[in-house]
């Protein structure tokens, strides 16, 4: 009886959401943080072109946690 | 005449239940950021309260579900929605005398639920809604938070983990600036929301606004005020408790949980569940702690939150119920709300004198 009371569909696409923002928005931002990490040694090391490679990653990283808060407010605020 | 001033009073209790809200939850929207380092206390707790307030303006599917899918707008009067939030808040306050779990959420639906149904019988309840978008989601909330925070810092420890320390936890401490904010407004917009839909349904049963309506600007934008203010309070009580209150854990595990909280509230507010954003919290909190090391977690407070679930709801109705009885003596007219706001406002002065002459601490209930 109460399987019929729960909007199944929503809280299916709640439990979706939250995982792929949850999850989505740690590994980007861990990638960044791997990107800026690795930045520092292989500066170091003098070797520019792995060190320009962990700096792409980092900024790759930082712009999709940026997308992906931009693209939930606006979820949000459309609905 | 009467109808008018039982309105003002409704409004007037519900911005300050909204108050009390924000009072209560500063310390579950800053504890992480700030027992971590992340930011400094006064830093963290007014961008709490500001954030609180902008995250009450981004949606309003909970306040459409509190005023259209618990209870039929139809048969409420603006003294039911009164006896609820007395309900509520006197179950809060006997939670924090007791040093009970509570949810303010789940106290004020239950409250109402409770008048309703001692003033209009079952038939008030619209069980589908009570049932799917309230009773559900708050098992399952806390629950996926847990879940998500786990998972999450499981990846921050696989792709960082060999990295040098120093850099990785400086950058999860400017992380948590952008998740204690999302966490921030996702607590503005689920709990604000609560009181908006509140004061919406005593508006429709009032006759000032028609069925099914949405909130007027000026109950949103007072929402947003009374939470903010109130968080903006609560956190001045934070900072002399700091030491005792919140949980230790690193950096990354304080961006998982914070993340893991925010993602699940967000999401459950688009769909219209109203939340104990608190429960949600910690779940996320007991998750990031959980997966590095499960003795290092607080498993008494997953304990208060199952006794808050099964207490809250009932014992709120109770009292709603029992209030609304108490006013209907009086009719329609707003003696009877009038003498239990001066009652109620007598007893909490008495409270906090009490309270105050034993110097006890606070024990916040959670919202």
């Amino acid at each position: 009886m109460i399987a019929s009371l729960v909007p199944a569909k929503e809280l299916l696409e709640t439990v979706v959401a939250s995982v792929i923002a949850g999850l989505g928005v740690t590994f980007a931002f861990s990638m960044a943080i791997w990107g800026v990490a690795r930045f520092a040694d292989l500066s170091r090391g003098e070797r520019p072109l792995a060190a320009a490679g962990a700096a792409i990653v980092a900024g790759l990283g930082l712009a999709s946690v940026g997308a992906a808060l931009v693209f939930g407010i606006v979820v949000m605020t459309s609905g | 005449m009467s109808a008018d001033v039982i309105l003002v009073i409704v409004v007037c209790t519900a911005l300050a239940f909204d108050f009390t809200n924000g009072f209560h939850d500063t310390a579950n929207v800053v504890a992480t950021s700030i027992s971590t380092g992340a930011a400094r206390p006064k830093v963290a707790i007014a961008m709490a309260a500001l954030l609180n307030f902008v995250g009450a303006f981004i949606s309003i599917s909970v306040a459409a579900t509190v005023a259209n899918d618990v209870v039929d707008a139809g048969v409420i009067t603006p003294t039911i929605v009164f006896a609820g939030l007395i309900g509520a808040i006197a179950w809060n306050l006997i939670t924090w005398w007791f040093g009970l779990p509570s949810s303010s959420s789940h106290a004020l639906i239950g409250g109402v639920v409770g008048s309703a149904v001692a003033a209009v019988g079952f038939d008030a309840v619209l069980t589908e809604g009570l049932v799917g978008k309230v009773l559900v989601p708050a098992v399952v909330a806390p629950i996926l938070a847990f879940v998500v925070a786990g998972l999450s810092i499981g990846i921050v420890y696989r792709v960082v983990g060999k990295q040098r320390p120093g850099i990785v936890s400086r950058g999860f401490k400017h992380g948590q600036v952008i998740s204690g904010g999302l966490l921030a407004l996702a607590h503005g917009t689920n709990d604000a929301q609560k009181t908006m839909g509140v004061i919406t349904l005593a508006l429709i049963a009032h006759g000032s606004l028609g069925a099914n309506a949405d909130p007027p600007f000026w109950v949103i934008f007072s929402a947003a005020t009374a939470i903010a203010l109130g968080t903006y309070s609560g956190g001045w009580r934070i900072i002399k408790t700091t030491g005792t209150r919140i949980i230790k854990m690193d950096a990354a595990q304080g961006f998982s949980a914070q993340g893991a909280g925010a993602a699940v509230i967000l999401a459950s507010t688009h769909f219209g569940f109203p939340l104990s954003t608190t429960h949600v919290i910690n779940g996320g909190v007991m998750g990031a702690g959980a997966a590095k090391r499960v003795s290092a977690v607080r498993w008494g407070v997953a304990g208060n939150i199952m006794m808050a679930w099964l207490l809250t709801l009932p014992a709120a109705a109770a009292i709603g119920a029992l209030v609304y009885g108490f006013t209907a003596i009086f009719g329609s007219s707003a003696a009877g709300p009038l003498i239990v706001t001066v009652l109620s406002l007598l007893l909490i002065a008495a409270l906090f004198v009490r309270r105050a002459e034993r110097g006890s601490p606070v024990a916040a209930s959670s919202g």
